[in-house]
């Protein structure tokens, strides 16, 4: 899969290829609107992650101009560090797939293109095994060798981003940012996801010993697929 | 009082006192004239009475009687003749005098003059009298008439002072109604002046204008300020996250180096959350929200407890909802839900465990009202005058508090037009009083 990441800010933009180039996508970068444009008119990709306040002109200038295009099926996730709902809106509004305002954390932009495949392609593999727990991500199902597990909705979230972060250690304030969006001084008090985990765990154990759900301490949970 | 009101009160009084000594004055004068009408007349009627006598004519007079007596019909006038003793060292006397005279029965005031004079070295004594009713009642009509005329006068001066004060005092209304009242966001302001002829209300209606010029200069510089701080500041924010979520990822990482790392992702976390929650101050304190939603208060409050109710559980917290009225208003869903969220999770923060959540409504001074108690640590009345100041912490055992809650709380109730009421008390727990 290729990504278009528009960001004049060389830094952010090589972590966020560091992160998703070694998630096994393609990427391409472009600094300005202007050679955005030019990519966008002569490249498809899977993805394009959009800075709204590019040097020369306004991203959703940009999204409006791609989305005069005919048979186009790239994803718009726009990256800004304007936060306002009404930006969101109206980035919605002008055909964007997803808003994730700055500062994000690369993990939630990864759940956050994954979402975006799933809905987009329809994938078959909306079924991911984690040591024979079987994930149905599209409708939202937890099973254990045929057995039906019953999550709460949040529960699912938590056990879904884990897995796609497998092996990778989510911390607690990124956990409760995924789950509960961004509610300010709220996320500040992130222990209260360590009751969802619990529960979670012991759902998960009584169908098979869960020491691949790892607790690191004092910062959040992992899951290890080597285990 | 309304200028208006103040403008035909004075007026009318003004023209009420010149009217009333004008009718005062012209009473007097009546008076005055009509005595010295009646005194010329009888001085007139004197001098004929006198060169046309005769001594014939006297002894015809003072035949029957020592004294001659005569009046007309209608008891207006009457005369006197009569002789006096002749005593030639005395001058003649000559004087007006008013009294009061019985003439067949009936008394009436009449205007005398008593002139003597003499004839064929006899003295005489003439009295003319003249009544003096007809001058009252003349001043009895003047009065009445005055007084009607006055009267008159008053509620027209009075009705035509209000309509053209009402008149004049337009614009003046207008330019209080359009630019300032209905001002709210000083962007949508409507510069085009005020139709009027009034040199000052033109001048006021400048001087606001200008003022609003400068008001949003300043509001666009701070708008500006608060969109360069967020993007100038969050970016590099970004920049150290994504980057430190990198270096995670290296797996030569020792555990140690893992949790510095996840420390330093906290602390940027937390100047996040401070960012975020002081431009979500200052865009609420600017006005750059607008209120499109009809917020359902029962349904809202349900939506934050679902959210919160893990944390509920967590604490060991009963939470109750009392709610008798289906209270809806209008208002800025996201930020009425980031208000209640703030209120009902310090309700739960500070709460003790096995403690209670109460939320319910009342009235309130005849405002609906919304109350959420709990049962926690409570304040100090120290701490509650306090508790909305920025970065003030109280309970500093929590750590991860930024003190900004109850900032975000106090401005978002502000922008609702809401007022906000703490009663708290140290061990009993805290009520958030919201008054719409």
């Amino acid at each position: 899969m290729n990504i278009l990441i528009v960001e004049d800010e060389k830094t952010l933009a090589l972590e966020m290829a560091r992160f998703l180039g070694k998630e096994g996508y393609t990427i391409e970068h472009a600094w300005k609107k202007s050679s955005a444009a030019e990519k966008i008119f002569v490249n498809t990709y899977d993805f394009i992650l959009l800075d709204l306040g590019l040097p020369d002109g306004d991203g959703f200038e940009l999204l409006h101009q791609f989305k005069q295009l005919k048979d186009r099926e790239d994803a718009v996730i726009i990256l800004t560090a304007r936060g306002d709902v009404e930006d969101r809106v109206k980035g919605l509004e002008s055909g964007a797939d997803d808003y994730l305002p700055k500062p994000f954390s690369l993990t939630e932009l990864l759940a956050r293109m994954h979402a975006i495949i799933r809905r987009k392609h329809k994938l078959e593999m909306n079924e991911v095994n984690i040591h024979h727990f079987i994930l149905d991500i599209k409708n939202h199902k937890l099973s254990f060798e045929g057995q039906k597990i019953n999550l709460t909705g949040k529960e699912f979230e938590i056990f879904n981003y884990l897995v796609l972060n497998k092996n990778r250690v989510i911390s607690r304030i990124n956990l409760t940012e995924h789950v509960w969006g961004d509610i300010l001084e709220i996320n500040s008090d992130s222990n209260f996801v360590d009751v969802h985990v619990k529960n979670l765990r012991k759902k998960l154990s009584a169908h098979a010993p869960i020491d691949w759900f790892e607790t690191v301490r004092s910062i959040g949970y992992r899951i290890n697929s080597s285990l | 009082m309304k200028l208006q009101l103040k403008l035909a009160l004075y007026n009318t009084l003004t023209k009420v006192a010149i009217i009333t000594l004008m009718g005062i004055f012209i009473l007097v004068s009546i008076n005055r004239i009509s005595v010295n009408h009646i005194h010329q007349r009888l001085i007139q009627k004197k001098n004929k009475l006198v060169t046309h006598l005769s001594s014939t004519a006297i002894n015809d007079l003072l035949t029957q009687q020592k004294t001659f007596t005569d009046y007309n019909l209608l008891k207006e006038e009457y005369i006197i003749l009569k002789e006096v003793k002749n005593n030639h060292k005395e001058k003649l006397k000559q004087y007006f005098s008013r009294e009061t005279r019985e003439i067949e029965g009936s008394q009436e005031e009449y205007e005398i003059l008593s002139a003597e004079f003499e004839y064929r070295g006899k003295r005489y004594l003439l009295e003319l009298g003249e009544t003096m009713s007809t001058v009252g009642q003349l001043e009895n009509t003047i009065s009445v008439f005055t007084f009607f005329i006055l009267l008159a006068a008053v509620i027209l001066t009075l009705l035509t002072d209000l309509a053209f004060s009402k008149f004049l005092l337009a614009p003046f209304y207008q330019i209080i109604d359009q630019k300032l009242n209905k001002v709210n966001d000083p962007i949508s302001f409507n510069y085009e002046p005020v139709k009027t002829t009034t040199e000052d209300f033109r001048i006021l209606d400048q001087s606001i204008s200008s003022l609003m010029n400068k008001i949003t200069d300043l509001f666009l510089t701070e708008k500006e300020f608060i969109a360069n701080v967020s993007h100038e500041l969050l970016t590099p924010i970004s920049i150290l996250n994504t980057r430190l979520e990198n270096v995670l990822n290296d797996e030569k990482l020792s555990v140690e180096g893992e949790n510095k790392i996840f420390a330093c992702l906290k602390t940027l976390n937390r100047l996040k959350s401070i960012i975020n929650s002081l431009l979500l101050i200052s865009k609420v304190e600017n006005n750059q929200y607008k209120k499109p939603d009809a917020i359902v208060l029962k349904e809202m409050i349900h939506e934050v407890y679902d959210e919160l109710e893990y944390r509920l559980a967590m604490m060991d917290l009963t939470f109750t909802i009392n709610l008798s009225e289906d209270y809806v208003f209008n208002g800025n869903r996201s930020l009425f839900h980031t208000l209640l969220m703030n209120i009902v999770n310090n309700a739960i923060k500070y709460n003790l465990p096995s403690g209670n959540v109460h939320i319910y409504d009342t009235v309130k001074d005849g405002k609906y009202a919304l109350v959420i108690e709990d049962t926690g640590q409570g304040m100090a009345v120290n701490q509650v005058s306090h508790a909305f100041h920025r970065f003030e912490k109280f309970q500093s055992e929590k750590e991860d508090s930024y003190g900004l809650g109850l900032s975000i709380v106090k401005s978002i109730a502000i922008f609702h037009e809401l007022d906000l009421e703490i009663e708290s008390e140290i061990g009993k727990g805290t009520r958030v009083i919201l008054i719409f």
